[in-house]
């Protein structure tokens, strides 16, 4: 496709709109296996792959743009919100799909992220959405990813129309409870968020099932097996969001079963086109989270995280730290640091709950409702429960093998299949992939422990602490002085050769 | 005690295993080693031998692995034969002796030392195959052919290669691996083939790709802004995306 001799402006625009985009922290492409087709451009996979990495560590899998960044809202906490003086830009339907297959082709992404400000109604930016969407996957036989934002407010038809073309769609919940809903975003509610997130879930169960899938999502590694994962069958009957506001949307209760009576029968999400089928958001939707920006607690984030996933079945919630950009008085003040290790620990909680088995009252409380700063809720969690440990490497069942700070899913299922063969030792442990200085204190090898150590809450506390610290100094502390040690040797350690060897053996050293 | 000195390929390595094997039977496969010819440094009481590459014996060792162990066992032989370790030949023929004895069950008992080790070196190739589909980037010529150079350790084209022919299929392409003056060229709608470079040759490539692209310039403003202020991490990005791997890409250059 050829751009001619707006390049420049277009370069303008480009920068105007991915400026404008780049808060939005998720950029994954994972979660739609489709091979490509001959003479048709693109394909999926559904690990998802990363393209580049932007200078704050964050992968750049899609081309992630605003549509446009003017918009009729005010939202407090955004860099885009009508009150603010930013440049504004919009691009045509034309000009997103000019760089999103021009990219493409070029290997620099994997699809297409599109967002959009809300220019004259939700309706109208939802309409010009489609025609991109329309344009890349009718015209164009674009077969690469498609990740969209729908907008709050916007019509369900729309929403539906956009879900056959799209991979994955999101809508942001942005803040965990409906009060800071109402004091940041004053023209969005509980029920214009959660409403169309309940629409695209119940289009997604009535697509799966009229494919002969199952009505909720797959998880990986075997997580939909786990005796009290959180999406374990007939989970999704269990109370959700804390009980705050906006959880029966008109009426409705949110169980799959009703779900599809609501929606159900929409056979038109499932379309055949050219003796293809195309699904209705195959990879599933997404949220975000925005992190510090309001007084809830861990607690509180990870309860509505979990009843996101097992109410709605979303495929991943993303958590974005807060960063100042706006003044306000509702608001931290700008220039703030972002909490990133407050971010990080959510991930890990996150990742507790999706692959590990985790709930999340389990990892934290009432009582206790922030993470550990020092430790990983997973080690915060194996120090305050030693009764269950150690764990015998060689008998304990996987969920067990999961639950040993220091061992994943990956390593877990190495252990399974590798001890079938044979007795398994601590170096054994080692190849296969299990963090030992993390995993010794909780384990037994054939009934030995590594290292003679008493499980006593305070001594694994501190040995575990001793490893961790560095490290979240550095989330908290990135690229900033570091500070001198006497003991420190700045790594100039040169390994012995085997000349030191003669040598020393020599003494000559 | 034996060396066996095969060629850098996978028919090479391939026939070392099979010529190796022979005498392996007779004096003990511990007596037998497996060395690259150009990788190679002369030890006392080694006799060596070189191999001379013959496509009839390396396919069949490949049809054996493939009936006597498991396909993903070819599989990881073929990446490990891929990587730019010095001692991947001799590793493969451990793996094939372990491989042999425990059948199916080989691939599974990471205990031994011999699988851990073409587990590590297959692993590593794999992971660096993938991170080349995430960091090779094209540049359109003028003649409308996408073109890529990349200069990676292992020898990961053959890799790569097939996931470009699924994605681009109705695009003309070439990734040029400029260490080893390998080439994948795929015409549109037809399957990629491998192609190696004369000196010549390479320099028309290198020509080409001094060409300028329209985009180049897009994706770099792209690049630099969409990076949150806040939260720079150069560190992290480092980790992502090693130093080395940037040499041929876009947005560094």
């Amino acid at each position: 496709m050829e751009i001619g001799q707006g390049t420049a402006e277009l370069k303008e625009k480009l920068r105007i709109l991915s400026d404008a985009a780049k808060y939005d922290a998720a950029c994954t492409s994972s979660g739609v296996d489709r091979p490509g087709k001959p003479g048709t451009l693109g394909n999926a996979s559904a690990a998802g792959i990363c393209h580049s990495f932007a200078s704050d560590g964050r992968c750049i899998s899609l081309l992630k743009i605003l549509l446009t960044n003017h918009c009729i809202y005010d939202c407090k906490y955004c860099i885009n919100r009508r009150s603010n003086d930013v440049e504004r830009a919009a691009f045509t339907p034309d000009e997103v799909c000019a760089l999103t297959i021009e990219f493409y082709r070029r290997n620099y992404i994997e699809g297409l992220f599109l967002s959009s400000g809300v220019m004259k109604s939700p309706d109208h930016t939802m309409a010009q959405v489609y025609e991109v969407l329309y344009k890349l996957r009718e015209v164009h036989q674009f077969r690469g990813y498609i990740h969209v934002k729908a907008i709050p407010g916007a019509d369900m038809a729309l929403i539906d129309q956009i879900g056959l073309l799209a991979d994955r769609m999101s809508i942001n919940l942005e803040l965990p409870t409906a009060e800071s809903l109402r004091s940041l975003a004053p023209h969005k509610s509980r029920q214009t968020i959660l409403g169309p997130m309940r629409q695209i879930q119940a289009g997604i169960v009535d697509s799966r099932l009229s494919m002969g899938q199952t009505a909720r999502l797959e998880r990986a590694y075997g997580a939909k097996s786990f005796s009290n994962g959180i999406f374990r069958l007939g989970e999704q009957q269990r109370d959700g969001l804390g009980g705050s506001a906006g959880h029966v949307i008109d009426g409705r209760d949110l169980s799959v079963g009703q779900a599809l009576e609501g929606y159900g029968g929409r056979r038109g999400l499932v379309r055949r086109e050219r003796n293809e089928i195309r699904t209705y958001v195959p990879a599933g939707q997404s949220t975000q989270i925005i992190v510090g920006a309001t007084p809830e607690s861990d607690y509180h984030m990870m309860m509505v995280t979990q009843a996101l996933y097992q109410k709605y079945d979303l495929k991943r919630v993303f958590f974005s730290a807060y960063v100042g950009i706006n003044e306000d008085s509702a608001l931290p003040a700008p220039g703030e640091k972002p909490p990133l290790l407050r971010e990080h620990r959510l991930y890990q909680a996150d990742w507790l709950l999706r692959f590990y088995g985790f709930r999340a009252e389990e990892l934290l409380s009432e009582d206790k409702p922030n993470f550990n700063v020092f430790l990983d809720p997973k080690c915060d969690w194996a120090v305050r429960h030693l009764e269950c440990f150690p764990v015998e490497i060689n008998l304990a069942a996987y969920e067990l093998l999961l639950r040993v700070p220091g061992i994943g899913a990956k390593s877990a299922r190495r252990i399974i299949q590798a001890r079938r063969m044979g007795k398994l030792d601590f170096p054994d442990l080692k190849k296969l992939g299990v963090v030992l200085k993390r995993a010794h204190y909780f384990i037994t090898c054939g009934g030995r422990q590594m290292y003679p150590v008493k499980l006593e809450e305070n001594r694994i506390t501190a040995g575990l602490i001793s490893d961790s610290q560095k490290k979240n100094w550095q989330i908290e502390h990135q690229e900033s002085f570091r500070q001198l040690s006497l003991f420190d040797d700045m790594k100039l350690e040169i390994p012995p050769t085997v000349e030191d060897f003669h040598k020393a053996a020599a003494g000559q050293l | 005690m034996k060396g066996y000195l095969c060629e850098d390929t996978v028919e090479g390595i391939f026939t070392g295993v099979y010529d190796a094997w022979v005498s392996g039977m007779e004096i003990g496969h511990e007596n037998v080693r497996l060395f690259l010819k150009r990788q190679y440094e002369p030890e006392l009481f080694f006799e060596y031998e070189e191999v001379f590459s013959d496509a009839d014996k390396a396919e069949k060792v490949a049809r054996t692995i493939r009936k006597k162990i498991s396909g993903e066992a070819f599989r990881r032989v073929y990446r490990t034969a891929m990587s730019s370790q010095p001692d991947r030949a001799d590793a493969i023929y451990r793996f094939l002796m372990e491989g042999f004895r425990y059948k199916e069950d080989t691939l599974r008992m990471l205990q031994l030392p011999a699988v851990g080790r073409v587990f590590e070196l297959a692993r590593k190739v794999a992971n660096e195959a993938h991170l080349f589909l995430e960091f090779i980037r094209f540049k359109q010529l003028k003649n409308g052919v996408l073109f890529a150079v990349i200069a990676p350790k292992s020898n990961v084209l053959t890799l790569v290669a097939p996931h470009f022919e699924d994605r681009f299929s109705g695009e003309n392409w070439i990734i040029y691996d400029e260490t080893r003056a390998l080439a994948a060229v795929h015409e549109a709608l037809k399957p990629y083939a491998i192609a190696r470079l004369t000196e010549e040759q390479a320099g028309v490539f290198l020509d080409k790709n001094k060409e300028k692209d329209g985009y180049t310039d897009l994706w770099k403003v792209f690049f630099n802004t969409i990076g949150i202020e806040d939260r720079k991490n150069y560190r992290c990005q480092r980790t992502m995306m090693p130093l080395w791997y940037r040499k041929h890409m876009t947005e560094f250059l």
